[in-house]
């Protein structure tokens, strides 16, 4: 921590990268001792992807999307159908799911990057309800209707079914590649243009730059996050629901992303796991009102605390440093709560 | 929740302690060539871990899923009401203990261990009903689960029964595919199934209503609503019934009047209402506010029919509504036989009120589950499902009932039952009139009527 210059590429980059991956890697050992359970740990991780694209979009080029289940959904759906049809290789099943959500990602990309805040939001969630309309009509021969895509095999890599261990680990290796690839998006020049776009676009349509392009690609890279995490949601656990593309599930990575901390990367990622181990451990001491605490608490941290947990986690340690000032740039550290 | 640091963790990391190392070496003089291979839970011995066996402890845990919230929820709490009062039997006796025959079950726990149960919600909802199971299974470590009140949600709870090993009983499950094309080794129905509803009714409504008769469906868009629809229609037209037209409603719908109006403006005489709890109460409620029960089309008196009946859709549609209004039911406690009365009284002493079908065929399903293990002598899967199957019993309610061994279907009797009206019924509960016992030789199909296949004794 001497030079400069290294720590700056250190807590750049290498730094949060290892501390995440011990967290997520050690994850298995410390996660029961907070009422967790093998299994769930996965899920968390793979709504970290999600969360993490939905971020790029949200936090860096300042677009809600509304519809991100879209991108989840269909490359849930895309994998289950290769694996059921094609094979229980998951290679396959995975590199078909990216192509697709990158063609969808595309598709709507060049629709609706032209438009902005409230419209583009709208239609976000316009285009994720008529899909999964259609995969509940005119698509239920494939999808499975309203029972959802069931009857997959047991998905294998390499000829090897998984389970436990090796699941949690395929998934924490694309969680620690994703978080990374996320960092170095936004220490980039295109991520320095993403956040150019979300401060003023006409300014940096003047200078010359295009524009559509990097929002296209900012919502292209977003969509193929969301693409990842439904394939290996369906890879975790061999069925694909109808929930997946539901407007519900597009709020849900909205509410992780918010109460986290829009636009730190680290804050949805903590945001989803907050709110994973909210709906399966939490709610079973609650009870039945889970989902009425968890609006409670949404609606007080948007009160008080609008930059969500991280927000709170700098006010946290600028109160133990007795010094005023919040910088401007998020301080990468971690503030997570071991139990 | 035992947290015991030599708990193996579904082989996350930590690996056998020196105490399971001597158990399983013990069992090893038996082994059948099965050599240990890396990703299948410690693979060792004939009696390798399934699911979440071996059982650990002095208790045995069991999973209830049942939907808290949604369409089906009143279905749900009763449910759970079952499951609750079957727990405190297996631990202590009384109920369908002292009725059923041949009964291994011992009234002090199962194969000596304490019953304790966990619940979860499934909201009437697949994904839902999936993800609080797979809690069950990987944080409770329950060694069976049951519950569930819609066909969707125990379908996809029978395939995850079958990806982790562990036996899943069904609850209420109506769906002709949940032992159908979805049946599965893991999963068992006690229920019975829209196939049988349909040809329990079709002679029944022939007889009551005439055969020239012209049907209008409004059916629940799932597998069950599908299913049903299917049954009903091949009955009834195999009477001489014409089906007009059929109309897919989304499950968990509040207003049903554009669809009737639909049915108004054609030249159906019969409405059959293909709805299951709330759906039905709300659908029932509107026809008859759309005065449907007291038209006149073809020169006929318009009829309503709910192939699938409950009491609390009964109650909840209320007595004036449901007045003579034909359908079917797995069980109804107004039943004379020893099971259902020792069942009856016991839920009555401890919750003040009759139970409904959905209560009885869980509780039946959690007897018959601990009585396989008791005749297994083990809780290892395999054995508790060849116990299960084709295993004949009686005491469980009217006659004898087995779970057949090609599909896990239950045969039993079942029931044909008209709504009472209010001049007819004698108090809050007493809804429905059972108007014929069907013997179950009546309503038995053949195993091959569903293409379909139940998968493997072992996981993969």
């Amino acid at each position: 921590m001497s030079d400069p210059g290294d720590t700056n590429a250190l807590r750049g980059e290498v730094l949060p990268v290892a501390i995440f991956a011990a967290i997520a890697l050690t994850m298995p050992l410390w996660f029961p001792w907070i009422g967790g359970y093998s299994g769930l740990d996965t899920k968390i991780l793979i709504f970290v992807i999600f969360v993490l694209g939905f971020d790029l979009l949200l936090g860096f080029t300042g677009y809600l999307s509304f519809g991100h289940a879209a991108f989840f959904g269909t490359s849930a759906y895309t994998t289950g159908l290769t694996l059921l049809h094609f094979s229980a290789e998951i290679i396959p099943a995975m590199l078909m799911s990216v192509l697709v959500t990158f063609v969808l990602a595309l598709l709507i990309g060049l629709l609706l990057t032209k438009r902005t805040g409230i419209y583009f939001a709208i239609l976000t969630l316009a285009f994720a309800s008529m899909l999964y309309r259609a995969a509940l009509s005119i698509f239920s021969d494939w999808t499975g209707g309203d029972n959802g895509l069931t009857g997959l095999p047991t998905p294998v890599l390499f000829g090897q079914p998984l389970h436990d261990t090796p699941m949690f680990l395929l998934v924490a290796a694309f969680a620690i590649l994703g978080f990374w690839i996320a960092l170095r998006i936004a220490r980039s020049p295109f991520g320095l243009m993403l956040r150019a776009i979300k401060s003023n676009q006409e300014r940096l349509a003047y200078t010359g730059v295009d524009v559509s392009l990097y929002k296209l690609w900012g919502f292209i890279v977003s969509g193929l996050y969301g693409g990842v995490a439904g394939s290996l949601m369906v890879i975790y656990e061999p069925y694909v629901a109808t929930h997946f593309l539901h407007w519900t599930m597009s709020g849900e990575v909205v509410i992780m992303a918010v109460i986290g901390g829009v636009g730190t990367l680290i804050g949805p990622m903590i945001g989803a796991g907050f709110m994973m181990y909210f709906e399966n451990v939490a709610s079973a001491w609650i009870g039945e009102q889970w989902l009425l605490v968890l609006g409670l608490l949404f609606v007080l941290i948007m009160m008080y605390m609008p930059g969500g947990f991280m927000e709170g986690g700098r006010r946290l340690r600028a109160w133990f440093r007795h010094r005023r000032g919040i910088a401007d740039a998020p301080t990468p550290e971690e503030n997570d709560t071991h139990g | 929740m035992s947290d015991r640091p030599d708990d193996p963790k579904n082989n996350r990391g930590k690996g056998f302690s020196r105490r399971d190392f001597l158990k399983t070496s013990a069992v090893t003089g038996a082994i059948a060539g099965a050599g240990p291979t890396v990703f299948t839970r410690n693979a060792w011995a004939e009696r390798e871990a399934i699911g979440n066996y071996p059982v650990k402890g002095k208790a045995v845990t069991f999973g209830f899923n049942v939907p808290q919230t949604g369409a089906y929820a009143d279905e749900g709490a009763d449910e759970l009401r079952a499951y609750k009062l079957a727990v405190k039997h297996l631990n202590n006796g009384g109920g369908m203990l002292e009725t059923m025959a041949p009964n291994e079950l011992t009234g002090q726990g199962v194969l000596g261990k304490k019953v304790e149960y966990v619940s979860g919600d499934t909201q009437t909802d697949p994904d839902a009903a999936r993800t609080s199971a797979r809690r069950m299974i990987e944080r409770d470590k329950v060694i069976m689960w049951g519950g569930g009140s819609s066909s969707a949600t125990a379908i996809a709870q029978q395939y995850l029964a079958q990806e982790m090993g562990v036996v899943y009983m069904c609850g209420l499950t109506h769906s002709n595919d949940t032992t159908g094309k979805d049946r599965r080794r893991y999963g068992f129905r006690h229920f019975f199934n829209a196939y049988m509803s349909g040809k329990a009714l079709g002679p029944v409504l022939a007889d009551a209503y005439g055969t020239d008769r012209r049907a209008y469906h409004l059916t629940a868009d799932y597998t069950w609503g599908h299913t049903q629809y299917d049954s009903i229609k091949q009955f009834t037209e195999a009477e001489g019934w014409t089906t007009v037209n059929n109309i897919m409603t989304p499950l968990g719908s509040s207003d049903y009047s554009q669809f009737l109006t639909q049915v108004l403006n054609s030249d159906a005489d019969v409405l059959v209402l293909n709805h299951y709890g709330q759906d039905m109460v709300n659908s029932l409620t509107q026809a008859v506010q759309f005065g449907m029960r007291d038209m006149q089309k073809n020169g006929k008196d318009m009829q309503i029919v709910v192939p699938l009946y409950s009491r609390l859709m009964a109650q909840g549609a209320g007595a004036e509504n449901i007045d003579g209004v034909f359908g079917s039911t797995a069980w109804n406690w107004a039943l004379e036989d020893e099971g259902s009365q020792a069942f009856t009284k016991t839920f009555e002493a401890e919750y003040g009120f009759p139970p409904s079908q959905a209560a009885q065929t869980c509780y039946v399903q959690t007897l018959l589950y601990a009585d396989a293990c008791e005749r297994a002598g083990t809780f290892y899967p395999p054995e508790v499902i060849k116990a299960l199957e084709d295993h004949r019993i009686t005491g469980i309610g009217p006659g004898e009932a087995h779970y057949r061994k090609g599909d896990h279907q239950c045969f039993k009797d079942m029931l044909v039952v008209q709504g009472k009206g209010p001049a007819e019924k004698e108090g809050e509960y007493d809804l429905l009139k059972i108007y014929q016992q069907v013997p179950r030789e009546d309503v038995t199909y053949p195993v091959d009527t569903f293409p379909g296949k139940l998968g493997p004794y072992r996981p993969a």
